[in-house]
C-alpha cells in the first residue's frame, strides 16, 4: 500500500462527480471546465478529461453543442441532460452518505 | 534556418518546424494507439487536437508566426503523455508487482524486471524478430541477422523458425511493452524517456536503424549495409509471397471447413468421397475411429492454415490481430490434432504416410 496510490484513486473516484457539479451550475466548454479542475487542484494534465467527457457523453449523462467562437473554430459547450441530472442526485446523495460515514467514524 | 511545415490541426493552419511536427505526429499517433479500443476514440482524438489548436492559437496571437519544439514539448506536457493520461490505472497495478517482487527477491529484482521477448517495431527488417531477440538478450541486431541469413542455406531452416516466431511473439507497441521488452522496470520516468526517445527516432523504415544506433566500427557497418539490402529483397517477396498466397490459404481454409461440415452430416460415408486414399484411408477401422482421424486431418492442416492467412491479412489490410485467448485455442486445437492423428494411426496400424496409396491424390489436386 501507498499514498500515492490510494490518494489518486480517490481523486479519480471524486472526477466525475465533479463534472456534474460544475455542470449543474452552467454549461461550460471544455477548457473553462479545465481551467476550474486546476483551479480546484484535481486534475494535473489536460488529457486525463477528453476521454472522460466523451464517456459520460456516450452514457447520455452530458450533451454539448458546437458554439461559434470569435477567436477560431467553433468550440464543445457541455451540459448536462436531464438522465444526467438524475445520476448528480445519486451521487450527491451517496457523497453525503460518505461524508457522514466518515464523520461518524472520525468522531467516535 | 529550419525548414517548415504548413499543417491543419482542428480547422486552422499552423506553421509548424519540422522538428516541432514530428514530435507532435508522434505525440498524436501514440495517443491514437492508446485510445484504439476506447468507444468514441475518433472524437477524443477530436478533441485533443482542437485543444492543441487552440493553445497554438493563442501562441500566434502573440505574433509567433511558426510553431517549434519547445511550444510541442509544453503542450505535451500541460495534455499529459499517453502513459499518465491511460494507462493511470494499468500503472498502479505494474507498481503494485514490481514493489511485491521487489520485497520478495530483494532489490536487484527491480532492475531486471520481469524480462519479456517480443518483437521491436523500432528495430526490424522484416518482422523485428531479430531487434526483438537483441533487445532480450543484449548481443547485436546485425549479427543475430546475418547468422540467420546464413543458416538459410541450410536446408532454409531459417524460414519456417523465423515464420513462426514472427507469428508468435507479439509485438511491443506501448511504451511500457518496449521497456518490459529491454527488461528495463516500468516507472513513469522510464516511460516517459521511452516516449520522448521515441519522439526523436523517426521510425519505421529500414534505413532509420542504422542511424539510431551507437557509433558503429568498419565491419559493423558492412554487416549493416549487408543486412539492409538482403532486407529489402525479402521484404519484397514476403509482400510478394503474402499477395500471391492470401487467396489460396483461405481457400485452403473454407475447403477444410466443408470438410467439416460434410463429415459432421454425412458421417463416416461422406469420407469416401472426399477422401484422396479411396478406401485404403481407413480401411478395416471402425467409423467413430476414422472420423476422429479425419478430425484430426483437418485440424492438423486447418489451424496452421488459418493461423498464417489471418496473420497475412493482420499485416496487409492492418485488421485486427488475433486476441492472445484466440492463439491459444488454436494451440490447444492443434495439439489435439496431433493426439487424435496419434490415436488413430496406433489404432488402425497404418505406418504413417508411407503406406498411403498416393497414386491417386494427382487427380484430387487437379
Amino acid at each position: 500500500m501507498n499514498a500515492e496510490n490510494v490518494k489518486s484513486q480517490m481523486r479519480k473516484g471524486t472526477l466525475e462527480y465533479c463534472i456534474l457539479l460544475l455542470l449543474k451550475k452552467e454549461p461550460a466548454y471544455t477548457s473553462d471546465i479545465i481551467q476550474k479542475l486546476q483551479e480546484a487542484r484535481l486534475i494535473v494534465v489536460e488529457g486525463t478529461l477528453y476521454p472522460l467527457l466523451t464517456r459520460l457523453k456516450n452514457s447520455g449523462l452530458l450533451s454539448y453543442q458546437w458554439i461559434e467562437s470569435t477567436q477560431g473554430p467553433p468550440r464543445k459547450y457541455y451540459q448536462l441532460t436531464e438522465s444526467g441530472e438524475e445520476f448528480l442526485q445519486e451521487l450527491e446523495a451517496s457523497w453525503q452518505q460518505l461524508n457522514d460515514t466518515i464523520n461518524h467514524i472520525k468522531n467516535n | 534556418m529550419k525548414k517548415t511545415l504548413t499543417i491543419n490541426l482542428g480547422g486552422s493552419v499552423f506553421h509548424i518546424d519540422e522538428d516541432a511536427y514530428q514530435l507532435l505526429d508522434k505525440y498524436l499517433s501514440n495517443l491514437r494507439i492508446h485510445f484504439k479500443k476506447e468507444e468514441g476514440s475518433d472524437e477524443i482524438m477530436n478533441d485533443f487536437e482542437l485543444r492543441i489548436s487552440e493553445l497554438f492559437s493563442e501562441r500566434t496571437r502573440l505574433g509567433y508566426q511558426v510553431i517549434s519544439i519547445e511550444q510541442v514539448e509544453e503542450v505535451i506536457k500541460r495534455m499529459g503523455k499517453p502513459e499518465e493520461i491511460f494507462e493511470e490505472e494499468i500503472q498502479d497495478e505494474h507498481k503494485s508487482t514490481i514493489y511485491d517482487t521487489a520485497t520478495q527477491m530483494g532489490a536487484q529484482s527491480q532492475t531486471h524486471t520481469h524480462k519479456r521477448l517480443m518483437r521491436d517495431p523500432d528495430n526490424k527488417i522484416l518482422g523485428g524478430v531479430a531487434g526483438g531477440f537483441a533487445a532480450y538478450t543484449g548481443w547485436d541486431a546485425t549479427a543475430i541477422r546475418i547468422i540467420l541469413f546464413l543458416l538459410m542455406f541450410y536446408y532454409g531452416i531459417t524460414i519456417p523458425i523465423y515464420l513462426v516466431l514472427w507469428l508468435i511473439i507479439p509485438q511491443a507497441r506501448t511504451a511500457t511493452e518496449k521497456l518490459e521488452m529491454r527488461g528495463e522496470s516500468v516507472t513513469i520516468e522510464n516511460i516517459g524517456k521511452t516516449v520522448t526517445d521515441g519522439f526523436e527516432k523517426v521510425s519505421n523504415n529500414v534505413s532509420d536503424y542504422v542511424s539510431s544506433e551507437k557509433p558503429r566500427n568498419f565491419f559493423q557497418k558492412l554487416g549493416d549495409i549487408f543486412v539492409q539490402v538482403v532486407g529489402f529483397i525479402l521484404k519484397f517477396v514476403v509482400i510478394l509471397a503474402g499477395i500471391i498466397l492470401l487467396p489460396g490459404l483461405l481457400f485452403g481454409v473454407l475447403i477444410m471447413l466443408v470438410a467439416v461440415f460434410a463429415l459432421l452430416v454425412g458421417g463416416s460415408s461422406v469420407l469416401y468421397h472426399l477422401s484422396p486414399f479411396g478406401m485404403d484411408w481407413y480401411l478395416g477401422a471402425p467409423s467413430s475411429l476414422v472420423i476422429m482421424g479425419c478430425i484430426g486431418c483437418v485440424l492438423l492442416f486447418g489451424v496452421p492454415l488459418f493461423y498464417i492467412g489471418s496473420a497475412i491479412a493482420t499485416s496487409l489490410f492492418h485488421t485486427k490481430p488475433l486476441p492472445d485467448t484466440g492463439k491459444w485455442t488454436l494451440v490447444i486445437l492443434w495439439v489435439i490434432s496431433f493426439i487424435l492423428l496419434g490415436i488413430y494411426f496406433y489404432q488402425t496400424g497404418i505406418n504413417g504416410w508411407n503406406s498411403l496409396d498416393w497414386s491417386n491424390t494427382s487427380y484430387y489436386i487437379l
